[in-house]
């Protein structure tokens, strides 16, 4: 049986199967065809209805059960809803035990929230440094001006403010006003 | 997990977040549409000799005992699991009584592949071939016996109408 204890570690390794036997379409494809569509239904489903407020509801109850011990923040404003992860529980457990199989694991978010937000009607800002952190800023993609400055939003929980946010082996990957995968700058 | 458990992989809860079951569900009908049932099968075969073989190894070396203490960490890690397992000379048996996956798909008014519990069979053959075993399942949907034995024991091949089709 496929458990889902593990299920981060096989996910990743299923990224690489699919990119063997179909290149990086499949794997974007996957992203968008299985994930979002399919698996990711509930999200869809209360974003697209709920904006702001269903992306509380399903990031509240995902983060918390993936991340019990909470090493996330949800920061809301008027016109931004902003995710800080400082320690990423699917990114984390790859570290923690030394796996991976695939070029880039944290490419699946994008891979599956990009669809979800551009057909919601939201722009996004995010960025990672592959050591399980990373914050993402979503707005109406009717707003205009670029992301916040470190602390404006989300404060002393800012993951930017870590000492550890720019370690000598972090490698960044940007996201600005985006909803496509491969919009990825570095 | 705790120390000394058999699973290959540590993590900071105690069990795995049931909605991955949705992923899973959901990566086997992308599979199924997008490069055929042959396609999966082979997706599956290659899970287990690869991805799996880690426990794999710990199970050549470990023999049965090494598998009946993997399902027994193994389901203890899955929410929502109802399952025993059950060791003799020759082989080890699972009695999973409460599939944790059919039961969060159905909970979740998910549509389930209706190949959904063959995955087991062929997952489990791959791995158990791997490690110089047998593996045979029976029932499914919901509820199902998986038995892993040494050659010796000399089980029957394993008969597809014995895997039920999953509903929702």
């Amino acid at each position: 049986m496929i458990g889902c204890y593990d299920f981060c570690a096989h996910y990743e390794w299923t990224f690489d199967w699919l990119e063997r036997e179909g290149g990086p379409a499949l794997v974007r494809d996957y992203w968008q065809d299985a994930i979002y569509r399919d698996s990711q239904r509930h999200a869809r489903e209360l974003i697209q209805r709920e904006g702001f407020e269903g992306m509380a509801k399903y990031w509240g109850h995902t983060l918390a059960e993936e991340s019990p011990d909470l090493g996330f923040a949800i920061t809301r404003g008027p016109e931004v809803f902003r995710i800080d992860m400082h320690d990423c529980p699917s990114k984390g457990f790859l570290l923690r035990n030394g796996l991976q199989s695939y070029g880039d694991y944290c490419d699946h978010c994008m891979g599956w929230v990009g669809p979800l937000m551009r057909e919601a009607g939201f722009t996004i800002d995010h960025e990672h440094n592959h050591r399980g952190q990373c914050w993402w800023e979503l707005r109406p993609a009717s707003a205009t001006g670029g992301h916040a400055p470190p602390g404006e939003v989300a404060g002393a929980k800012d993951v930017r403010l870590r000492p550890d946010w720019n370690a000598p082996d972090a490698i960044f990957d940007r996201y600005l006003k985006a909803t496509d995968p491969d919009d990825k700058q570095r | 997990m705790a120390a000394g458990s058999a699973l290959p992989y540590r993590d900071t809860k105690p069990q795995g977040s049931a909605d991955f079951y949705f992923a899973t569900n959901a990566t086997f009908r992308f599979l199924i549409q997008r490069v055929g049932l042959e396609g999966w099968r082979r997706y599956l075969g290659d899970l287990g000799r690869g991805y799996f073989e880690p426990v794999n190894r710990a199970w050549r070396a470990g023999g049965l005992p090494a598998v009946a203490r993997y399902w027994r960490d193994f389901f203890a890690a899955e929410p929502g699991a109802e399952a025993e397992v059950r060791e003799s000379a020759d082989r080890v048996e699972m009695h999973v009584k409460v599939c944790p996956a059919i039961k969060h798909l159905r909970a979740g008014g998910r549509e389930i592949v209706r190949e959904y519990c063959q995955h087991c069979h062929l997952l489990g053959a791959a791995r158990a071939e791997s490690a110089g075993l047998t593996m045979r399942l029976r029932g499914g949907n919901g509820a199902c016996v998986h038995t892993y034995a040494l050659p010796a024991a000399a089980l029957p091949p394993q008969d597809p109408a014995q895997i039920a089709e999953a509903t929702a």
